[in-house]
């Protein structure tokens, strides 16, 4: 336990305590590194910091025009209560769900994947071609869709995690200018070689029934089963498998990681390349369930809800899987926000970014304690 | 030929300009240890800021791009505080700072009313009679005013950093901020400091794209640059001249673009407007390949500063 305290001199504004003697004595702050915290505080410390996310949010929004009573009654009560709402947050929650989980399996090794957008482009680009240029027979289609987008996004992924496990290039930069990359060449297959011939839309012609992910029955699709498997098997894979165990070794410390002889190379590149592969097949359950076609915005604003989801869950694809249907629940909020109240949808944007900064924000009471002596 | 030579060198300084100006307040603000991953969200502020600024004044364009400095410098203060005072992890801070600015952009600039509206922006200066010489007076001296600004802000910005004592503490906080905190250098201070004054640079960087160079607002209408500029101080090794160097090759590149399409020489679109990332990648790897010795890299980069803890 490291008890001693030191003044944080320029560290925070700092009254001449102690100084001359007499005049005022408001004392000062002082910060201790905590050694250990309780989970139980440490869950209270997180509540608060999304609770006051939540609150500048609340006011952003109210400054932007929606009336107080009516923010409580779009988010909480119209989520909750009414059935069609309730479906569309699960429907939206699927891809939700596969970037989060994607995203958690790439932070567990340290690797910052940004290039969820540009993987999510991939596998999307990949499911069309089977529909396309009709590749197999009708029943082998959607599982045929489904392996090509998963190869196309672990291919994406794999160009930055080579370069960074070969020649350490930093990998936060390569997979966000890929996105770039990725998304200019869906433009040009969309403005070019895929464009509609039946309305001359930059969006790929229909896919047939046979090529659509499947309703199960109480409005609900078959993306959603597919997203909780995945996040099963992910779940099990990270939390109770000798590979899951690797990937914490190689998170906490990967050079002792690599002096006991984890194959740290090869559980970095395999972590990375499921992450791509999850996220690819978000893109292809965003086609295939939601779109019905390939257009040339599908994949915007999940990279930084993919970020947002694992973060907030700590890398834990079973937790990421509860946040992910939390943002769902923004997302259709926002939807009706720009309906009702021409609120644009960067709004949504915007409060992730505010609950992740208030978020990280908190990480530091729970670093250090704070207090004031007088 | 030589048409096309003289018209694709004149339009080269102002796709560096934008580069240049934000790789410098990248490096101002590395050399402090602070990894500014922010950079793309400040250039979006000053974008906007700059348009907003003009369309409320009507003109000014001079006005505009000093309040999109301040703008930028404004939201690091936000980043700031997380990292020099919280001591919020560097990379986290950073992204979600990029996507702050991503979503409060677009969303005052729909509010605001200043999305797609043209302005008259800033226009280009002929320095005369040098700029009557023949090819080198239209390449070299019909420039806009920041673009003649850029070198002497370049002369400051590297002699400060390499040859005062400010310089010399900042690089120290940068360095190693155990032993700089230990000679009395307040690390937080210089490290804010650095942060805001970098921003002001890069806010400057992404006024220059809307008021001077493309003369209108869009949501991401920075479209990369300001990770760009992040892989360009990697390669510039976080000396300022080598960023300067950088800046002008990726201006040399992006100049080229519109001038291809413009002598109708057929080649998909879309595959040009990918080779600046593709470039750039590419540039990281040639980095990573030449790293032999000492690389520049400031040692305690993206390493927060705890007095209290025992390393």
């Amino acid at each position: 336990m490291l008890n001693h305290t030191v003044p944080l001199a320029r560290d925070v504004v700092e009254p001449p305590a102690n100084s001359a003697g007499g005049g005022l004595r408001l004392g000062r702050l002082n910060l201790e590194v905590r050694q250990h915290i309780s989970p139980g505080y440490q869950a209270l410390i997180l509540a608060c910091a999304v609770f006051v996310g939540l609150g500048l949010s609340a006011a952003l929004l109210i400054a932007a025009g929606v009336k107080p009573a009516a923010l409580f009654d779009e988010f909480v009560v119209e989520s909750f209560t009414d059935s069609e709402s309730l479906h569309s947050i699960l429907f939206q929650a699927a891809p939700l769900i596969f970037v989060g989980v994607g995203a958690a399996l790439a932070f567990r090794v340290r690797f910052w994947n940004l290039g969820i957008e540009g993987q999510m482009i991939w596998g999307g680009i990949a499911a069309t071609t089977i529909p396309f240029y009709e590749i197999g027979p009708p029943a082998a289609r959607l599982p045929l869709m489904m392996v090509f987008a998963a190869i196309a996004g672990m291919g994406w992924v794999m160009v930055p995690a080579w370069l960074r496990l070969r020649w350490r290039v930093n990998e936060i930069i390569t997979t966000l200018l890929l996105n770039y990359v990725a998304l200019n060449f869906l433009l040009h297959l969309l403005y070019g070689p895929w464009l509609d011939p039946k309305d001359n839309f930059p969006h790929s012609p229909q896919f047939k029934a046979f090529e659509r992910l499947p309703e199960i029955g109480w409005g609900l699709s078959s993306a959603l089963v597919l997203a909780l498997v995945f996040t099963a098997l992910s779940g099990w894979l990270v939390l109770s498998t000798r590979f899951g165990f690797y990937t914490k070794f190689v998170h906490d410390n990967d050079r002792m990681a690599l002096a006991v002889g984890v194959p740290v190379r090869t559980v970095t590149l395999i972590s990375v390349l499921l992450s791509g592969a999850l996220a690819a097949l978000a893109g292809f359950v965003i086609a295939t369930a939601q779109e019905g076609r390939l257009t040339q915005s599908y994949f915007e604003g999940y990279g930084f809800s993919g970020i947002l989801i694992a973060f907030l869950a700590r890398n834990n694809p079973i937790a990421a899987m509860v946040v992910a249907i939390l943002v769902a629940m923004l997302f259709v909020s926002g939807r009706s926000l720009q309906v009702f109240y021409q609120i644009p949808f960067a709004m949504v944007q915007l409060i992730q970014a505010i609950i992740v900064i208030s978020v990280a924000a908190s990480e530091f009471l729970m670093r250090h304690r704070v207090h004031w002596v007088r | 030929m030589l048409h096309f030579f003289v018209n694709w060198l004149a339009g080269t300084p102002s796709f560096a300009a934008p580069y240049a100006l934000a790789a410098l307040g990248l490096i101002v603000s590395e050399r402090a240890g602070v990894l500014s991953l922010g950079a793309e969200g400040f250039m979006l502020v000053g974008a906007l800021a700059g348009v907003a600024t003009e369309l409320q004044l009507g003109g000014y364009p001079a006005v505009a791009l000093l309040v999109a400095m301040l703008a930028a410098a404004g939201v690091s203060l936000l980043f700031a505080f997380l990292v020099v005072f919280l001591r919020v992890n560097q990379v986290i801070a950073g992204l979600a700072i990029v996507f702050f600015c991503h979503g409060l952009t677009s969303l005052m600039g729909t509010l605001g009313g200043w999305t797609n509206r043209a302005i008259t922006g800033l226009h280009e200066i002929a320095i005369w009679p040098l700029s009557e010489i023949p090819i080198i007076g239209r390449i070299f001296f019909t420039q806009d005013l920041v673009v003649f600004l850029t070198i002497p802000i370049f002369f400051l910005v590297n002699y400060v950093l390499t040859r005062s004592m400010l310089g010399l503490r900042l690089r120290s906080v940068g360095e190693n901020p155990g032993a700089a905190d230990a000679a009395g250098v307040s690390v937080s201070l210089y490290r804010l400091g650095a942060v805001v004054v970098g921003s002001s640079l890069i806010g400057l960087a992404g006024g220059y794209l809307t008021v001077v160079d493309v003369k209108l607002w869009v949501p991401d209408i920075s479209g990369g640059r300001g990770w760009i500029a992040i892989a360009l101080v990697i390669f510039a090794r976080w000396q300022p001249w080598r960023a300067l160097f950088g800046a002008l090759l990726f201006g040399c590149i992006e100049a080229l673009i519109p001038r291809i399409a413009a002598a109708g020489i057929q080649f998909p679109q879309y595959f040009l407007l990918m080779t600046p990332y593709l470039v750039t990648i590419a540039v990281m790897v040639w980095a990573a390949l030449t790293k032999f010795g000492r690389s520049n890299e400031p040692a305690a980069l993206g390493q927060p500063h705890v007095r209290e803890e025992r390393r």
